[in-house]
């Protein structure tokens, strides 16, 4: 079984038939295209649940390519080498899920350049995965930035005739890769130092992540290192002074579009927090913690209270996903085991949820072209199974018992206050807890002012959910209460 | 004095010839038969890549009494020089056709520009090393202003002002070294620096000398001419501007930075803070340009300082990531200036006039994306690789640099967003009623755009022979 089961094929098999996509030789038709994609994205995600069976965390998967007999760029110590532990296995599932849901439901919102669009999509997944189980700072590096190609093409690119906010799709997505590169920017420095001064150190010439330890490195480098890199990991988080790009390219974005970014992409800030500051540098990160607990604190409370004031839908999802990080950042600065697996279960359920709110806002606005909540009314009468399900989603995304949110916001909470570091970490724990009630007046607007009210007449023959969009929602929600009813599912292959 | 010639000059022999035979022939021949000066000259080339095989490199050979010299890291750059040469020749088609009666002369002067930059790097001595720079000089005046108008001849003018000038401050810098050592050979210089306490104004006269030789890469002081000759000049000879002068002058300020002159630590911060202004100058200059050939010329002058920053902190690590950077750039830049040449010389060079070429040229607007992803660093190309290669290099040159290389780092940035300007109105959607021409190109041009595509995704994904390479080079200097 082992032998079929291969890293590098599961990260580069999405890019490999991204580039058989894209030639000219490929059929432009479209729907043999969607239903190709369809089957590639879903024969990737059986492929990920195999993998996941058999993961076993006491032997990962751990392999390193050789070209030509040689290490990747044998003089500077870095290796193709890529690995999982638990944390990138859950991560790699979660990935291609909602990357297969975001195929499923392109159907409707993807009207045009569907080669380009399905190509650029697969690459995406191609990028993500390698983020999350690059075995080499450098490795990560690359992928990190080659992510931000297709990303740019999918949030910027024309797929729906005379799509109103085209233009400001375009400017958004300039902004998206212009923040993106300026954080990266950050953590390459942080790379560099970090590789330097291990060698300098511990004499071993290596950008591995296994083969760094930071007891020998100068305390006062440690900080500047962990500063660096967590500049460029709060752009894709997003810690809150480096947020703006988020909203924007979120509303503007295609409805899969929204769905993975908000679903995966901003998780790989979060994995590379947990990957470089939390393990590689806990010596530092101890220290930081604190502030970065109050950072996280900010994030939760003022993007609640920002998302409330919103009156288009999809910014509302998208200031809610801010708000969701800032849990998930918090869950990662209470460094003991429970803050940890909460926080990765966080990413799981918030993932799932935030994807099946973009799903909804997308639907919502297909229908009616419209996404302000003041103008919008009366959905519940014309689409009472999205009405069901939206009800459901929302639900679980304010917390409530059954569904998976409820569980790892809880967790976050608990370990935040276990925390042995600082009572800042408590104190914060303690301030977050009102995002439990922010969050449901967001929510909870976000329901009853678009979903109830008396329909306009010109939408009385609007249609009801069709499969794919039932089916998307439905395996969302699945997950959802799948994870709250067993949620050690998760928390155990963490502990 | 035989012995010399066939150990260590018979490249710049061949090339020699072949510069009077293309003299000689503009003279009797008449404009019908332009046609042949190319293959003269590429044949020319090709013979002297070949004779660089005669070159004697193992140990170090020095002719001429001392003043010229020869080692492996001078027949890499010869090599590269000289195939950048050729590339350039392959792509002059389209120039020539336009200049029939002037062909020979293009190609004779070519090859003379080409002859100066091997003789720029294999120098040894302050007195070739002068010769051999005003020849270069000299020889890309007229390549700047062998077409007709306005532009070109003040594009040729401010570049023939500006190497004067800037030659004026590198004989100074050489003469206050004079006056410190009483020499002008490099193995003499050296001999003197390490015997003897330096002094102060011994510092001054190699910082000089640098900035002197820096004009040709468009470094601080002498830097704004770079936009005006871009934007005044043929893509052909820009592919030639963007590249051959460019190696000649870092391959001399790396080994005169490694061997005669020392390498104190005033001279390292000047160049330092000399780079991080040209590539302050040069990013915020192009954010506000529509021009492609401005924007690249901003970038030419801004990957020129980062290359200067890290060549002036002389380790061989550093060295061996310089020449990587160095061959990683020619290639993508003549890329770059190939496809132009493609999009033709005469059409406007406004970002917006590039618009929907995508649309009716997939292959090479592909090609061409891929180069300037390329040059901002984006992966997989060789332009990742060779800047985090760079930039590693400066990261272990100390906590003092950080700063510099945080700056450097903030600058790219910046970068990326004037290439995204040059960048995305390629893919952009059209409207019906405008026309996206399909592009005229010849074999010639489809190859260089083609091969160079190829070399920088392949440099992207196994980097590791060339870093040997050039590894291998560095420990040998």
């Amino acid at each position: 079984m082992s032998i079929l089961l291969s890293l590098p094929f599961l990260v580069f098999f999405p890019m490999v038939i991204s580039l058989l996509v894209l030639s000219p030789l490929f059929t432009s038709n479209e729907v043999v295209l969607r239903r190709f994609s369809k089957g590639v994205f879903g024969f990737h995600f059986l492929y990920t649940v195999l993998m996941l069976v058999f993961f076993n965390s006491s032997t990962p998967y751990a392999v390193s390519i050789n070209l030509f007999g040689m290490d990747w760029i044998q003089s500077m110590g870095i290796k193709f080498s890529l690995r999982t532990d638990a944390v990138s296995i859950i991560l790699v599932t979660l990935t291609s899920f909602i990357f297969f849901m975001a195929a499923v439901s392109s159907k409707f919102s993807i009207r045009k350049n569907h080669k380009f669009y399905y190509s650029m999509l697969m690459l995406l997944e191609s990028a993500i995965l390698g983020i999350f189980t690059a075995g080499d700072m450098f490795l990560f590096f690359l992928f990190w930035e080659l992510e931000m190609v297709p990303a740019y093409f999918l949030i910027g690119g024309k797929f729906m005739e005379n799509y109103e906010h085209q233009e400001e799709a375009k400017t958004s997505a300039v902004k998206f890769i212009l923040f993106t590169f300026f954080g990266s920017m950050f953590m390459l420095l942080g790379i560099l130092l970090i590789h330097y001064y291990n060698f300098v150190s511990n004499g071993i010439l290596s950008a591995s992540f296994a083969d760094i330890t930071d007891s020998t490195i100068p305390f006062g480098i440690q900080i500047l290192i962990a500063i660096c890199l967590l500049i460029g990991f709060g752009v894709k988080l997003p810690i809150i002074p480096l947020h703006t790009w988020l909203p924007d390219a979120h509303t503007n974005a295609q409805t899969p579009v929204s769905m993975v970014l908000a679903g995966v992409l901003l998780k790989t800030g979060a994995y590379g927090i947990y990957r470089f500051n939390y393990e590689m540098l806990p010596q530092s990160f101890k220290v930081i913690a604190p502030v970065l607990a109050v950072l996280a604190l900010i994030n939760i409370i003022y993007t609640a209270f920002v998302s409330y004031a919103q009156t288009d839908i999809k910014r509302i999802v998208a200031y809610s996903s801010i708000s969701n990080m800032g849990l998930i950042l918090l869950g990662l600065c209470a460094v003991n085991q429970i803050g940890l697996s909460a926080s990765v279960f966080h990413m799981v359920s918030h993932g799932l949820v935030t994807a099946g709110l973009f799903m909804i806002a997308g639907i919502v606005y297909l229908r009616f072209k419209d996404r302000d909540i003041n103008t919008l009314q009366g959905v519940a009468t014309v689409m009472p199974r999205l009405f069901g399900f939206s009800v459901l989603i929302v639900l679980a995304s304010i917390g409530l018992p059954l569904f998976a949110p409820f569980i790892s916001e809880v967790l976050t909470v608990i370990g935040a206050m276990n925390s042995d570091i600082s009572v800042f970490i408590r104190f914060s724990a303690l301030f977050s807890l009102p995002l439990l009630i922010l969050s449901s007046c967001y929510m909870l607007k976000f329901l009853h002012k678009g979903f109830f009210g008396t329909v306009k007449d010109e939408y009385l023959k609007v249609n009801d959910l069709s499969v794919h969009e039932f089916l998307v929602l439905a395996s969302l929600l699945g997950g959802l209460i799948i994870f709250g009813l067993c949620p050690n599912s998760i928390l155990g292959m963490i502990n | 004095m035989i012995n010399d010639i066939f150990n260590i000059l018979l490249p710049h022999f061949i090339l020699g010839g072949f510069i009077i035979l293309l003299l000689v022939l503009s003279m009797i021949l008449s404009p019908r038969f332009y046609r042949y000066a190319r293959i003269i000259s590429a044949v020319g080339i090709s013979g002297a890549i070949v004779c660089l095989s005669t070159v004697q490199t193992e140990p170090q050979y020095f002719g001429f009494k001392n003043s010229v010299m020869a080692d492996s890291y001078t027949l890499l750059f010869d090599f590269v020089i000289l195939a950048c040469g050729f590339l350039i020749t392959l792509l002059s088609k389209n120039l020539v056709r336009r200049h029939k009666r002037h062909a020979y002369t293009f190609f004779a002067i070519l090859l003379t520009a080409i002859f100066a930059a091997m003789n720029i790097v294999s120098a040894n001595d302050f007195l070739t090393l002068l010769v051999s720079v005003e020849l270069l000089g000299f020889s890309t005046y007229f390549l700047i202003s062998v077409s007709k108008g306005y532009l070109p001849k003040e594009a040729g003018f401010k570049y023939l002002i500006t190497s004067a000038v800037s030659t004026g401050i590198f004989l100074f810098g050489v003469s206050y070294l004079y006056g410190i050592t009483g020499s002008l050979n490099f193995s003499a210089i050296y001999e003197y620096i390490t015997e003897n306490e330096t002094s102060f104004i011994y510092a001054v006269s190699a910082i000089m000398i640098i900035l002197g030789l820096g004009a040709k890469l468009a470094v601080f002081p002498f830097a704004n001419w770079v936009i005006d000759v871009y934007k005044g000049t043929e893509t052909t000879v820009l592919a030639y501007l963007s590249t051959i002068p460019k190696l000649a002058v870092f391959g001399i300020i790396c080994r005169l930075l490694v061997f005669p002159l020392s390498n104190s630590f005033e001279i390292v911060f000047v160049i330092a803070v000399i780079s991080l202004i040209t590539a302050l100058w040069a990013n915020t200059y192009a954010i506000r340009e529509n021009n492609v050939k401005v924007i690249l010329a901003c970038s030419a002058s801004a990957n020129a300082s980062y290359v200067l920053l890290t060549s002036s902190l002389v380790s061989v690590y550093n060295l061996s990531t310089v020449i990587f950077y160095l061959i990683c750039y020619a290639v993508m830049n003549i890329g770059v200036f190939a496809y132009l040449n493609m999009y033709g010389d005469d059409k406007s060079f406004d970002v917006s006039a590039f618009s929907g070429l995508y649309h009716k040229n997939h292959g090479f607007t592909i090609s061409y994306a891929i180069l300037l992803i390329g040059l901002a660093g984006i992966p997989i190309t060789s332009g990742f690789i060779a800047k985090i290669y760079l930039f590693t290099a400066i990261a272990n040159s100390g906590l003092v640099f950080v700063p510099f290389l945080l700056g450097l780092l903030l600058l790219t940035v910046i970068a990326l967003y004037y290439y995204l300007k040059i960048l995305l109105p390629l893919f952009q959607e059209c409207d019906k009623n405008t026309s996206v021409q399909k592009l005229r190109t010849n074999f010639s041009q489809k190859f260089v755009v083609a091969a160079s595509a190829i070399i920088t995704v392949l440099l992207g994904i196994c980097p590791e022979m060339l870093i040997e390479l050039c590894k291998f080079i560095a420990y040998n200097i």
